[in-house]
């Protein structure tokens, strides 16, 4: 058995005539964080959104753990381990921090038929988790999203992933529109996240960010993979950005 | 918890104000004319307000959901209409007339459901749509005239629309059947894992579908509880006036609607009330009453739910934007 995590091989998608995904090979080995980059348009999005189910690919294969899988839809990847953090909508405003951690995973008590959900453990769960990624402020777990900042509102859909014991965790841009201090926050959140046993695909559009959490660098550009085995610890940050832009005439490993 | 905390959290809760509203509403109407709570009077109020508030507690679920259906109005005509030509042509029972009548009202609502979810088109369009093809459905079966309603005599018409006396006071099997949707309903809204699918299908699509939650199952359900809620609501009303008319229920898609949002619920989803929603459908029907006891001319019975609806858009407005700044 080998240690990859995820692989897919020979993804392609088109969207009419454009073709945003072209052959594309991508691995993430267990216990790994993967800096996904590109420009905007290079297909990072469509290849994320392939992984966590919310399109399918016109061809190609993905295998997790080794065995060929279809992810048809959100519910299939995350039976299959995956959790993904978009950007903006990972959770719902206007539910509270419990609810929105046991989203789609109630527990419940009672008769089955009733289907109870049972608010005082969720509630209680949601406060060990709170402290466990770091909000040391005294948050009810029965606070609104929507009362949260934006490095807060990471956290929390980090938690979940971390509360789900998920293998792959996909955060696409979890730093944007964050201050010094919650960016840190979500970083540290990312080494538990690996310490604790996940794998991790990490997307954004500051390559400061990734070189300080990433294990390996892919970079995706006008649909084709481009570089996929950059170290950030044997690289510059000018490096990759020559690569993003097409600039470099450095050959990566593909 | 303080006391004061406690009535900080009521004071914020969405159904605060229209519980306001109704209070002040009920001493104003109560000190101007002595007949507005007098027995006679509040049997008369509670005879129709279950019939509207049963659409509006099938409608507050698929509003919390973040769709609605303009489709209500219609199916509270044509499912009473289609079970009495059932059971007037000897096609059928009374009973299985009502049942063949519910599965058409299903039918509605799973195909305005359908075709949100899948086809995505806007539920305004769908339901708009839908609106036209049932009542006209309705119109063209009866030729436009109303259908017998008084020829049978079965224990199955007094479960659902018979009264009985509490001293002198008359109280109809739909304001228990009432009570009894409004505590399931509020029941799976507030404390059932469905309830917060239901919550977050409308608060936030894209993350539900995220989280593994079934969007689309779930709001194709409420369009059909929705649906059943109206035929239901019909039938009864068909009952309890002796007469399927084929026009009934004609613009109560912009009341029950009215009723819904006044109690807290929001237009765009993701927040919902079914206490909100009782108190929304009693302010609306205790003004209907209450403004032609008092002497207001009963035309100008839309300004004043207009003026109501504003005044709570703009509460709830304010609610919200304390809500989410976490006070």
């Amino acid at each position: 058995m080998s240690e990859d995590l995820i692989r897919m091989e020979n993804i392609n998608k088109f969207f009419g005539r454009v073709q945003a995904l072209n052959n594309v090979n991508f691995r993430v080995r267990k216990g790994e964080i993967v800096g996904l980059l590109g420009d905007n348009g290079a297909g990072k999005s469509t290849l994320i959104k392939i992984i966590s189910g919310v399109l399918r690919p016109d061809s190609g294969a993905i295998y997790i753990h080794d065995e060929k899988v279809d992810i048809r839809n959100a519910t299939d990847a995350i039976k299959f381990g995956i959790e993904t953090i978009f950007q903006d909508s990972a959770l719902v405003t206007q539910l509270s921090i419990a609810r929105n951690l046991f989203l789609g995973r109630e527990p419940t008590k009672g008769p089955r038929f009733l289907n109870r959900m049972d608010q005082d453990l969720m509630n209680a769960e949601a406060s060990k988790l709170l402290k466990q990624v770091g909000i040391s402020k005294d948050i009810p777990p029965t606070t609104p999203i929507s009362a949260l900042s934006g490095g807060e509102r990471q956290a929390v859909a980090i938690a979940r992933a971390l509360h789900f014991k998920t293998d792959l965790i996909i955060l696409d841009e979890p730093t944007n529109n964050l201050g010094v201090e919650e960016t840190k926050g979500v970083l540290r959140f990312v080494r538990n996240a690996r310490d604790s046993g996940s794998s991790c695909i990490f997307i954004a559009h500051n390559i400061h960010h990734v070189f300080q959490v990433v294990d390996r660098i892919v970079v995706l550009r006008g649909g084709k993979k481009v570089a996929s085995d950059i170290n950030p610890a044997e690289s510059t940050i000018e490096e990759v950005e020559r690569v993003i832009m097409g600039l470099s005439e450095t050959e990566y490993t593909i | 918890m303080q006391p004061t905390a406690f009535i900080q959290r009521f004071v914020y809760r969405p159904e605060f104000g229209p519980f306001v509203l109704l209070v002040a509403q009920l001493i104003i109407f109560a000190s101007f004319s002595s007949a507005f709570l007098s027995q006679g009077n509040i049997s008369n109020i509670l005879a129709f307000t279950p019939e509207l508030g049963m659409i509006a507690l099938g409608m507050t679920m698929l509003m919390t959901s973040g769709e609605f259906d303009l489709s209500v109005g219609s199916v509270f005509g044509f499912t009473p209409v289609l079970m009495w030509t059932f059971f007037n042509t000897g096609f059928s029972s009374l009973e299985v007339g009502f049942l063949l009548a519910m599965a058409v009202a299903v039918l509605i609502g799973f195909t305005s459901g359908w075709m949100v979810t899948q086809l995505k088109i806007p539920s305004f369009l769908v339901t708009l749509g839908m609106l036209l093809v049932v009542r006209g459905s309705a119109l063209y079966i009866t030729a436009g005239f109303p259908q017998r309603t008084w020829t049978t005599d079965s224990p199955f018409m007094d479960i659902i629309a018979g009264s009985f006396h509490i001293g002198s006071f008359r109280v109809y099997a739909s304001l228990i059947w009432f009570i009894v949707f409004a505590l399931i309903l509020g029941y799976v809204l507030t404390q059932s894992k469905y309830g917060n699918w239901i919550l977050a299908s409308g608060g936030n699509t894209s993350s539900a579908i995220a989280r593994g939650v079934r969007v689309a199952r779930t709001k194709i359900m409420l369009f059909i509880l929705t649906a059943v809620m109206a035929g239901y609501a019909g039938v009864t009303s068909s009952i309890r006036v002796a007469a399927a008319n084929p026009n009934s229920g004609t613009t109560y898609e912009l009341e029950v609607i009215a009723m819904v949002v006044i109690g807290g619920t929001a237009l765009t989803g993701g927040r919902g009330t079914i206490i909100g929603t009782i108190l929304g459908v009693l302010i609306l029907r205790t003004m209907r009453n209450g403004i032609v006891l008092i002497g207001v001319p009963g035309l100008a019975y839309n300004i004043f739910i207009g003026a109501i609806i504003l005044i709570m858009m703009a509460l709830h407005s304010w609610l919200e934007r304390r809500h989410r700044a976490g006070v």
